[in-house]
């Protein structure tokens, strides 16, 4: 069980994202992703499900090569949940509507939506403070209030595994702590796997027991954040100086 | 919800049939409702006998299919480009199929010959797009926009050509087909397999569709095929818009106003939009036919003139509405 990435190297155009990259995400744990801007760290997430690349016979998930899911492409969705930097807001839609699309996995071609499927939803919505929005036009919605409805439709997709770019973008400080506080005992309630792209080494640090480092040259370090996430790693990892203030046996870091 | 759209779905096709009907003794020489009757249990005159089955039904059914295609094309246009404001000839195809017939019409082909010969230029269009499209990289959204749109506008060009080099004459009934047209004489089959064709095969896409207007990579994450999603619903709308600019010219608006007007009632769900937006295209192209040719009789109007002008006040309606 679990995402297993056993050699994988990646590159987008000039930029070597990792080399050689061993790391596996198990049932239950929860990992964030650190690097700089253009580093490839959501290039590294997409490649996780990308059944198209080139690199994908290196990445096994719940022990099936990723390729084998190209036949069965609703069982990957069903194993695997993105949420993604940004969507397209083309045509508009209730909010429901739109948390119920992370329903599509699991619904027959000529099933309408189930109950069963709306309360899914309705909880989806719920847990992320949204129940009083819930047939409000998706057009009427702030950028935080659009976040948090995508990370409802991942809620409502249900995944074993979260791969989450920036979730707490957009998100005002209590939301973020909300949302990372939620995801951390949805993990522990049903033993799901987070793997989130932050930029915020003490929420990383906070919320994550495993840390997934990308320097930028196709380096890379990956272990437990307690252990990794110090001065001197993000000082290189960030190209600049890091200051360090302890608070109730917390390291906090911050630029400077 | 979903009893609610089997309802509209019932109501359309009764209101389709009702319009057909209609149209059968709606014309310049009315038919009353108790000869109409006689005509379609085979008592009738003659006359209006060849009036109804050789005239109004096939124009009729013409009107249906080209309204139903239409829309469907314009529905999958706009899932394929995720732009509100695309319509079925966004990509040109009309354009192919709109020079092919002029030239034929100028070189004095029959109107079967006018029909297969757009067709032929359609497809031709559709090919065209589709390789200088792909380049030699892979196949990406924004790059089909504007190879289409930069085709469409050569086509254009052609076409202004064709209409400056050709007879006084000639030029007029050019003119009724590139601003759609169905006084002609067309074959029925053709448009009413494509039509089938067409629907059968969008139906079970449509599920996908759905998920696809929140973009590729959400639509690939929740398991869609996204670059198998975008060469069928391609081939689809273009096949769809080869068939109605064949059957009927440049009939404008129906693709890009149904589509909308149909969104606002039922919502999002394609599952539902593209039967409902196939049937009210035809029910609207059936009424803006019978005001085509009775409006200024015994003079015809071209039909496509008809529908921009019921079009352009019921979108900036919607437009305004939706603000």
């Amino acid at each position: 069980m679990g995402i297993k990435i056993n050699g994988l190297t990646l590159q987008i155009g000039e930029t070597q994202v990792c080399d050689s990259l061993n790391v596996n995400f198990e049932c239950g744990e929860s990992w964030a992703i650190l690097g700089v801007n253009g580093v490839g760290k959501s290039t590294l997430l997409h490649t996780l499900i990308d059944l198209e690349s080139k690199t994908s016979d290196v990445i096994r998930i719940d022990d099936m090569d990723l390729t084998a899911y190209r036949k069965n492409r609703k069982l990957l969705a069903r194993k695997t949940g993105i949420l993604l930097q940004d969507y397209e807001y083309n045509f508009t839609c209730t909010v429901i509507d739109a948390v119920l699309v992370g329903r599509h996995p699991f619904a027959p071609q000529w099933q309408w939506n189930q109950d069963h499927d709306i309360s899914i939803a309705e909880n989806a919505l719920n847990i992320v403070g949204l129940s009083k929005f819930r047939d409000r036009t998706i057009d009427t919605l702030s950028g935080g209030e659009k976040r948090r409805m995508n990370i409802a439709t991942l809620l409502a997709q249900d995944p074993t595994y979260f791969l989450m770019d920036e979730p707490t973008n957009h998100l005002d400080l209590h939301a973020q702590i909300t949302l990372l506080d939620m995801m951390k005992s949805h993990i522990r309630e049903k033993n799901r796997t987070t793997v989130m792209v932050m930029h915020d080494a003490n929420l990383a640090k906070r919320y994550s027991e495993k840390t997934l480092l990308l320097f930028g040259n196709g380096h890379w370090m990956a272990g437990d954040s307690e252990a990794l996430i110090n001065k001197e790693n993000l000082e290189r990892l960030y190209g600049c100086a890091i200051q360090t203030y302890v608070n109730n046996k917390t390291t906090v870091y911050l630029p400077g | 919800m979903t009893k609610n759209s089997y309802l509209f779905i019932l109501f359309l096709i009764l209101f389709s049939l009702f319009s057909i009907i209609s149209s059968l003794f709606i014309g310049s020489s009315s038919i009353p409702f108790s000869d109409i009757f006689d005509v379609l249990t085979g008592h009738g005159s003659e006359l209006h006998q060849t009036l109804i089955f050789e005239l109004r039904l096939p124009r009729a059914l013409i009107a249906f299919a080209t309204g139903a295609m239409l829309s469907i094309a314009g529905v999958l246009m706009q899932v394929l480009l995720r732009n509100p404001l695309a319509d079925p000839y966004v990509l040109g195809v009309s354009g192919g199929a709109s020079l092919a017939a002029l030239v034929a019409m100028l070189l004095g082909f029959e109107s079967a010959m006018i029909t297969s010969s757009a067709f032929v230029g359609a497809l031709v269009s559709i090919f065209a797009v589709f390789v200088l499209a792909k380049g030699k990289g892979h196949w990406n959204i924004n790059r089909l926009l504007l190879t289409g749109v930069v085709l469409a506008a050569g086509w254009v060009a052609l076409i202004s050509f064709v209409l400056v080099i050709s007879p006084p004459d000639k030029v007029s009934g050019m003119l009724f087909w590139l601003m759609g047209d169905l006084s002609y004489d067309r074959p029925l089959g053709p448009g009413l397999i494509i039509l089938t064709i067409g629907f059968v095969f969008t139906l079970p896409l449509t599920q996908q569709m759905n998920v696809m207007i929140w973009g590729d990579k959400q639509a690939c994450s929740l398991g869609v095929n996204v670059k198998q999603l975008h060469l069928k619903i391609f081939f689809l709308a273009s096949l769809l818009t080869a068939g109605a600019v064949s059957l009927a010219g440049g009939i404008g608006f129906i693709g890009l106003v149904v589509p909308h007007f149909v969104r606002l009632i039922i919502g999002n769900d394609h599952r539902i939009l593209v039967p409902s937006s196939a049937l009210t295209g035809a029910i609207l192209l059936i009424w803006a036919d019978m005001l085509a040719r009775t409006a200024m009789a015994p003079m015809q109007i071209p039909v496509g003139i008809l529908t921009a002008l019921l079009g352009v006040p019921l979108f900036l309606y919607l437009l305004r509405r939706s603000q």
